[in-house]
């Protein structure tokens, strides 16, 4: 494997430490406590919290902006979808086998797509100004490094997929090409646990916190009236 | 503010610190924050000002840029990258400013927030924060003070108090054409201890004989306390948890000391959610007695054919607002229709309404903090087009505070409405037994109350 994976495997050790480590933090304060006497269900208003409250038409952050809210699910997936598809060009790269064609074009086009949608919330950031008014370098920063990190992807599917015809001169765009996916994978993964990118596990934290408090108190799963 | 101390910074920090040692919750909102902006026209100050100060997320990330600063090793060597902020005094004065100033901790911004950030509770952190740096508005600490030092946060005396109560017998007796018919003081052994919002003695007593009224029809077993039966606690709005515990302890003692069954919270959205959800977490021990709000209480009584009421008694078009700390903060969204719902015969929701229903304005303390007066009237003009939206001439509401708000709004946006609480609404649907029936009179049956197998531990002195 070239040097340049080695580096991204580091970091990649290093991010999760870091994000195991805030789990653990989290785990080892323990769960709510409240002594108040429990009038709804915590375990009914958790699994709403993570369902039905996420759902588009329960949440204004959603229904009132519909266009950045699709845009930012697209967004998530394709990051997901880049962190999957890292340990499977690590797997290649260490077991010397490479993506079929037909799957590496399909990658290339979902993640073409979810990447034009981080350059969207990226312009948005700086062209709104209620936005830029609450934003600081780790909100630019981690947009455009989980974006280039979409775009090194599609860079490696599209030269997987043999689109372009390698001669010898080409190798070593393609050993250019590699180096750089695996430089913006290390990027990415010493800033994760450090910027905003670590509510990857926060959030989660967030959902559970909430179901438990609205639970609690009966007001998740909310009555119909 | 020109400086703050060393000890000042010493004090908040210490106090975070403390926080994020035992408590995860406060570390996961600290966090979770992606900075979307998307929570701005989720608040109501956002709305009527459009200025970005009143974002949510802005407000959560006073809070959580200190944290940075200090409590994290990214944040102590690349402030600039991270936003971490220096706890100084520019900064104190904007968390004075915003997190008491610019919001009322209603928690719509948090049931809508893309993430799950609770905005609100990290609020309240923040004001704890300001409160160690001894930084509370002055309005809204006379305002504790005087819960703290006489019993009642409008500092009324005994004697005062007295009288109302005893006026509001004679005026009960009246009505009901019933010399029996009483609003019990300092009665030891009782079922209920009831309490109220100082501003029903101050400026509302019709709504005490409102709720004495019910009691009277359901033959209740309830006293008040002469001293004690200040229901709301500002010290959950100033940030001071040990000034909140004392005064949630008041009511614990005097349920107590009065050997009361169940402690009921009067009509007020944040002294129900002080003692309900945060007295035993502010004393440390779950509570050794029963304890409802008044809304539940009336509730029960409808269902249990305790009370009789009759909705055509209440014909006119209302409309209900729902308390932020009743409703999306205490879970009371069907108890409140149910009771409304079986004493007005033309009833008409707001938009929105439930859990997502905007707060009056006067939530979070702002009704005690006249420094910021001109803001609360100004977000007030949201509920104020909800009211005018839905035609109604009556707008009922289980809450003191919000009442105070609603007619200050009802004045100021001249909305033409009654404000009334829940109690008022019931007291007027009810239908009354006779009192020159033997059978009937319900002030006889306070004592066969006792029996009821509801009320197990009440022994026959009651
Ligand atoms: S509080 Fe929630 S909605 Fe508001 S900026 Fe933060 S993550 Fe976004
Ligand atoms: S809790 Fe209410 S007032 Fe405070 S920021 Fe959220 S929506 Fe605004």
């Amino acid at each position: 494997m070239i040097i340049s994976a080695w580096i991204s495997i580091a970091a990649l050790i290093w991010c999760i430490a870091f994000l195991v480590s805030y789990l653990i933090g989290l785990i080892r304060k323990g769960a709510p406590k409240d002594l108040s006497e429990r009038s709804g269900n915590t375990v009914k208003g958790i699994i709403y919290s993570n369902t039905g409250a996420m759902l588009p038409a329960a949440k204004e952050s959603a229904y009132m902006h519909l266009p950045t809210y699709t845009a930012g699910m697209i967004f998530h997936i394709g990051n997901f979808l880049s962190l999957l598809m890292f340990v499977w060009i690590i797997v290649c790269c260490c077991c010397n086998i490479s993506t079929p064609a037909v799957l590496a074009l399909i990658l290339a086009a979902l993640l073409t797509v979810s990447s034009l949608c981080g350059i969207f919330i990226l312009i948005k950031r700086f062209v709104n100004v209620n936005l830029r008014s609450i934003s600081c370098f780790d909100d630019f920063f981690s947009n455009i490094i989980c974006t280039l990190f979409q775009i090194a992807g599609i860079c490696i599917m599209l030269s997987f997929s043999n689109i372009c015809t390698y001669t010898d001169a080409c190798s070593a765009d393609r050993l250019c090409l590699m180096n750089f996916y695996f430089i913006v994978a290390a990027i990415l993964f010493i800033w994760m646990p450090l910027g905003k990118i670590k509510h990857l596990i926060y959030y989660f934290a967030a959902r559970y916190h909430l179901g438990f408090f609205y639970g609690w108190r009966n007001t998740w799963p909310p009555k119909h009236i | 503010m020109d400086t703050i101390t060393k000890e000042q910074r010493k004090a908040a920090l210490d106090l975070m610190k403390a926080n994020l040692a035992s408590d995860s919750k406060f570390q996961t909102h600290l966090n979770a924050c992606v900075r979307c902006g998307l929570c701005a026209t989720s608040c109501m100050y956002y709305i009527a000002f459009k200025d970005p100060k009143y974002i949510p997320g802005r407000k959560v990330n006073l809070v959580s840029s200190i944290y940075r600063r200090y409590f994290t090793p990214e944040g102590k060597y690349f402030p600039s990258l991270f936003n971490a902020r220096n706890l100084d005094a520019e900064m104190a004065e904007e968390m004075v400013d915003c997190l008491f100033g610019g919001c009322t901790m209603c928690g719509r911004c948090v049931k809508h927030c893309s993430i799950g950030v609770d905005v609100s509770y990290i609020v309240k952190k923040g004001r704890e924060m300001l409160a160690v740096m001894g930084l509370v508005p002055k309005t809204l600490q006379a305002t504790v003070d005087a819960a703290i030092n006489t019993g009642n946060n409008m500092a009324i005396p005994t004697e005062e108090f007295v009288d109302t109560i005893k006026w509001m017998e004679e005026e009960l007796q009246d009505e009901m054409g019933d010399p029996k018919a009483n609003i019990p003081l300092d009665e030891t052994n009782r079922h209920i201890i009831y309490t109220l919002n100082p501003r029903e003695p101050k400026f509302f007593p019709l709504s005490i004989s409102a709720m004495a009224k019910v009691f009277y029809a359901a033959g209740e077993s309830w006293t008040l306390s002469s001293k004690y039966y200040d229901v709301t606690n500002y010290g959950f709005f100033n940030g001071n948890n040990e000034e909140a515990a004392k005064i949630a302890g008041y009511l614990y003692d005097e349920t107590h000391r009065l050997k009361a069954d169940k402690l009921v919270l009067g009509e007020c959205g944040h002294g129900s959610r002080a003692s309900r959800w945060e007295g035993p977490n502010l004393l440390k021990k779950a509570y050794d007695f029963e304890m409802t709000t008044a809304l539940e209480l009336m509730a029960e009584y409808i269902r249990t054919g305790r009370i009789k009421v009759d909705k055509t008694k209440n014909q006119t078009l209302c409309t209900l607002h729902d308390p932020c700390n009743l409703v999306r903060n205490g879970g009371l969204l069907e108890e409140m229709r149910f009771v409304v719902k079986s004493c007005v015969a033309n009833f008409v929701e707001m938009t929105p309404h439930g859990n997502d229903n905007f707060c009056c304005g006067g939530g979070g303390g702002q009704l005690a903090m006249s420094e910021y007066n001109e803001r609360r009237l100004k977000i007030g003009g949201i509920k104020a087009d909800q009211i005018k939206a839905t035609g109604a001439k009556i707008v009922i509401t289980p809450c003191h505070n919000c009442v105070d708000q609603l007619m200050q709004i009802n004045h100021t946006y001249k909305l033409g409405v009654t404000i009334k609480t829940v109690a008022e609404i019931v007291a007027d649907a009810l239908v009354l037994p006779d009192p020159a029936s033997p059978h009937d009179n319900p002030a006889d049956t306070a004592a066969e109350t006792v029996a009821d197998p509801l009320h197990t531990d009440s022994n026959s002195s009651k």
